[in-house]
């Protein structure tokens, strides 16, 4: 056991205020915030976008841009006031001393180099070291990262990695001139939950090794949970709520951490048993935050002194730090929704219904063109991209497919080639007696208005110069829904559905918030009254109360107008928690499907038992199974022989043979239980005989 | 046990053109005694203690106080600096016993830790070895702490280990000395948690050639 000594903080924010100055004035974007970090202390800030996280992370290297400012508090770096340091001396700082990882690798490597000169740079330029001993320095790094093939990498460019191997090389980079501070700003929101969770244990090793201090910046509080040791809750620029990590999580003190906890689906819960309750209204911007308490008009507790008086942040007797004039009487385990939150009445279907939509062994795949003689003169072998390969399931009318999988496994491709924006290119696929593997064009309109999509990214598939009532009108008049006369009306009535009032009409997509346009991405794919809407990760863009709002709202709808729902994400809880059934994909076969429930829990397939080992679970006690899957998916092109995961797959020496016939002989279905099937060698005893996931 | 594993990662280093009175401050404020000063690279150029900073009277005294508060306004880390080829540096990759005997040989209290051609990576002080020390012998753990007297030579030590694993019990904290003006013996210190003094005194007693020189129970 080692003896604490009280050391400095390496981080020390006193009362910070950072303010950009605009036209007519200034704003305050973060206000009074305080909080410090010890070394080899890793400190999540959480909350949701528009919060000022991300502010308070530049102020403190003073990457405000021209308009911004601290303007009040002092930010020390090792004892040493930064907001007077001028530029010479922050860019000593930030080469040497602190170092910096963002959300998006591609943004910090530069495309036009290779990798290794890109990280020797670090070390020659700020180290002096010789080229030699700078490339032995580098590729030990790599290692440390868990970087499989680390020399051969160093002569690679960026584009020629993986996402979560980029961000690899990045926090190498950041790592090589051994930092004090680490700086990470949502550095796994863009990865595939297997990469993020190799690559939140690499941090949590880091930190130990390196006795780094780390400000680790996110919106998920499943990643808080699994990294951090203290936790800051920020709400509308100010800190609400700060402590450790097992203090927060097991007693939310404030109303904002209590909501942001409910909006998130357990692992477990199904849509049938617990409901996700959304916080309502939205964050204030900067400039019209309300006197007295900021979260008032979003507080279910909110009395008359919170109206008039600033909450001061202060310290509870558990040693949290909270911002509430009221936090000792909130018991949240006694909290109701109020009514003002609509909540989706969910019914619980029994009965059998006939499959709307039915596909049996679809296929798809791209042909590649070689660049040989050989390949233009068309000798050459033929190769292809097999994006999906004998997918085959079922859609009971009024039900909810999930598909889950890492990227790269042919979800998207599955959908499209549905929804007809590609071509089969072998199988059946038919909704509703049709069959609809043949080109779009030869498609009856009927039969397109039946089906619609609801895509990731609202902004890019809504033309920004089309009002919202023209967007949502258009597909209404196209397949006749609506008369000219009536048009206005019924696009009115369906943003009343969504939640969305009458002003909306005339507004353009600009105009709105994230979660506002994936509202009317969904008013507009329910539009021409489908049966069948495919929803393509329509939730992955958006903050946690938003997302708990839209999936609310996708259940609603559901249930009112009876449509059945093909649910694409890559979060397990949310697909669990909003899906009657479940398809994993992996490399464009499904490796296990069946009903929800059965799913999570043992039999399952190898692939998803890793997945599910990965999920991060917004609960510091959560007992969770360690299963890492190395590398990253094969290539399409040429995808492994026999099993397509035995080259990943961690159970296979429990295959018959020792595993020697995952590599020969392609698997065989096994029928688990009712309607649940595995595409997996060993068998289902064996199968059933490993212990859950995550501990009951 | 080795440097690396005793120093101060990331230890606060100011540049050489801060002032003294703000190195003043910034070792008040941390409570700290040695502060490195490093330039590009977290190169290390030199070293301030308190020795650095203590002002001589005579400097001063020929200075009104207008002209102290402009020679202090001028006066920087460069200037009071120990120059880095003064300082004497120590490698991460040493072990600890070697750090202490440079600490004490030079009667200096403290070793920045430095690679690659003096980039600083780390600071050894006097406490990090005291800090040591007491880890070493289980400190602030609760136990019993007993002294051995053996005669050095070869299966001492295993006759004593013998009898506590006989027992059953760990050892948490170890070390041994050359006993005082007994150039023949060595004295052996141990920490044995989870057990009472009495116990320990029956068993020990029984270890042939061997003395408890002292026995007591700490926390």
């Amino acid at each position: 056991m080692t003896v604490e000594r009280k050391a400095p903080p390496v981080l020390k924010l006193d009362d910070v205020a950072v303010a950009y100055k605009v036209r007519g004035g200034e704003i305050e974007a973060v206000q009074n915030v305080s909080f410090d970090i010890h070394r080899g202390e890793s400190h999540g800030i959480v909350g949701e976008s528009g919060c000022g996280k991300s502010t308070v992370s530049w102020a403190i290297l003073n990457f405000l841009g021209a308009n911004g400012y601290v303007k009040r508090g002092r930010i020390l770096f090792q004892g040493q006031d930064l907001v007077s340091k001028k530029g010479e001396e922050l860019r000593k700082l930030r080469g040497d001393q602190i170092a910096m990882v963002y959300q998006d690798p591609m943004q910090a490597l530069n495309p036009s180099m290779r990798l290794g000169d890109q990280l020797k740079e670090a070390l020659t330029v700020h180290r002096g070291l010789g080229a030699k001993e700078a490339e032995r320095r580098c590729i030990d790094m790599l290692e440390r990262v868990y970087m499989p093939d680390a020399a051969n990498v160093m002569r690679r460019y960026p584009h020629q990695i993986s996402g979560g191997q980029q961000q690899r090389v990045v926090i190498a980079m950041a790592l090589l001139n051994n930092p004090a501070l680490l700086i990470m700003d949502e550095p796994t929101t863009a990865l595939d939950v297997t990469v993020e969770a190799a690559v939140l244990d690499l941090i949590a090793d880091l930190r130990r090794d390196f006795d780094t201090a780390i400000m680790y910046i996110t919106h998920n509080l499943g990643v808080v949970a699994r990294v951090c040791t203290k936790i800051g809750v920020m709400y509308a620029g100010e800190m609400v709520e700060r402590g450790t990590i097992a203090a927060v999580y097991e007693r939310p003190q404030h109303p904002y951490t209590q909501g942001l906890l409910r909006c998130v689906p357990k692992l477990g819960a199904d849509k049938a048993s617990s409901l996700l309750y959304p916080i309502r209204g939205r964050v204030p911007p900067p400039n019209s935050r309300p006197a007295g308490c900021v979260f008032g008009p979003r507080c279910d507790y909110r009395r008359e002194r919170c109206i008039q008086e600033r909450p001061a942040l202060r310290t509870l007797a558990n040693g949290v730090q909270v911002r509430c004039h009221f936090a000792e009487e909130i018991d949240p385990a006694a909290w109701q929704p109020s009514e003002e939150i609509e909540l989706p009445t969910v019914k619980k279907r029994e009965e059998e219904r006939a499959p709307i939509l039915e596909v049996k062994n679809l296929t798809k795949y791209y042909p590649v063109s070689g660049s040989s003689l050989k390949d233009v003169l068309g000798l050459g072998e033929k190769r292809q991209v097999r994006a999906v390969e004998n997918v085959s399931f079922a859609v009971p009318k009024g039900a909810t497919l999930g598909i889950v999988g890492e990227s790269g496994c042919g979800k998207s491709t599955l959908i499209k080639t549905i929804i007809g924006l590609e071509n089969s290119t072998a199988g059946k696929a038919e909704f509703l007696g049709f069959d609809i593997t043949g080109d779009i064009t030869t498609r009856d309109a009927k039969l397109i208005q039946e089906l619609q999509m609801v895509f990731q990214n609202p902004d890019s598939t809504m033309n920004p110069s089309y009002t919202i009532g023209q967007q949502i009108a258009r597909p209404m008049l196209r397949f006749g829904v609506a008369s000219k006369a009536q048009v206005r009306q019924e696009v009115v009535k369906l943003l009343q559905a969504m939640r969305l009032g009458e002003n909306y009409y005339d507004r353009l997509p600009r105009q709105l918030s994230g979660g506002e346009k994936q509202r009317v991405g969904i008013a507009r794919a329910l539009a021409s009254r489908p049966d069948l809407v495919l929803c393509d990760e329509p939730v992955s863009a958006l903050d946690v109360s938003v997302q708990a709002a839209i999936l609310n709202l996708l259940l609603q709808v559901q249930s009112d107008l009876d449509t059945t729902l093909i649910f694409i994400a890559h979060d397990l809880s949310v697909v669990r928690f909003f899906s009657d059934s479940v398809a994993v994909m992996y490399l464009g076969q499904i490796m296990e499907i069946g009903p929800a429930d059965a799913i999570y829990a043992p039999p399952y397939h190898p692939y998803t038992e890793a997945l599910l080992s990965a999920v991060p679970i917004p609960d510091p006690k959560a007992q969770q199974k360690q299963i890492r899957l190395e590398g990253s998916v094969p290539s399409a092109l040429n995808p492994p022989s026999g099993c397509r995961f035995h080259t990943r797959c961690p159970r296979r020496p429990f295959a018959p043979e020792g595993g020697q016939v995952c590599e020969t002989t392609a698997p065989p279905w096994q029928e688990v239980a009712t309607g649940h099937r595995i595409l997996c060698h060993i068998p289902p005893e064996t199968l059933r005989s490993f212990d859950p996931v995550i501990a009951p | 046990m080795l440097v690396k594993d005793r120093m101060t990662r990331h230890p606060i280093l100011i540049s050489p053109t801060t002032l003294a009175t703000e190195a003043q401050n910034i070792m008040a404020e941390n409570n700290i005694r040695h502060l490195p000063v490093a330039g590009d690279g977290k190169r290390l150029l030199g070293l301030i203690t308190r020795q650095q900073l203590a002002m001589k009277p005579d400097d001063l005294g020929s200075l009104n106080v207008w002209e102290i508060s402009r020679y202090l306004g001028r006066l920087t880390a460069a200037k009071i600096m120990l120059r880095a080829e003064q300082v004497i540096t120590i490698s991460p990759d040493r072990t600890i016993e070697r750090a202490a005997r440079i600490l004490t040989d030079n009667k200096i209290g403290c070793l920045p830790v430095v690679e690659d051609d003096q980039v600083v990576i780390g600071i050894l002080t006097e406490t990090d070895m005291l800090q040591a020390f007491q880890e070493m012998l289980g400190l602030p753990s609760e136990g019993v702490r007993v002294t051995m007297r053996m005669p050095n030579r070869k299966g001492e030590f295993n006759k004593l280990t013998t009898v506590i694993a006989q027992k059953g019990w760990g050892i948490m904290g170890i070390g041994s000395f050359p006993s005082p003006r007994r150039p023949d013996s060595y004295d052996m210190v141990l920490k044995i948690p989870h057990v009472g003094v009495e116990e320990v005194q029956a068993a020990l007693a029984q270890v042939p050639d061997q003395e408890i020189i002292d026995i007591r129970t700490v926390a």
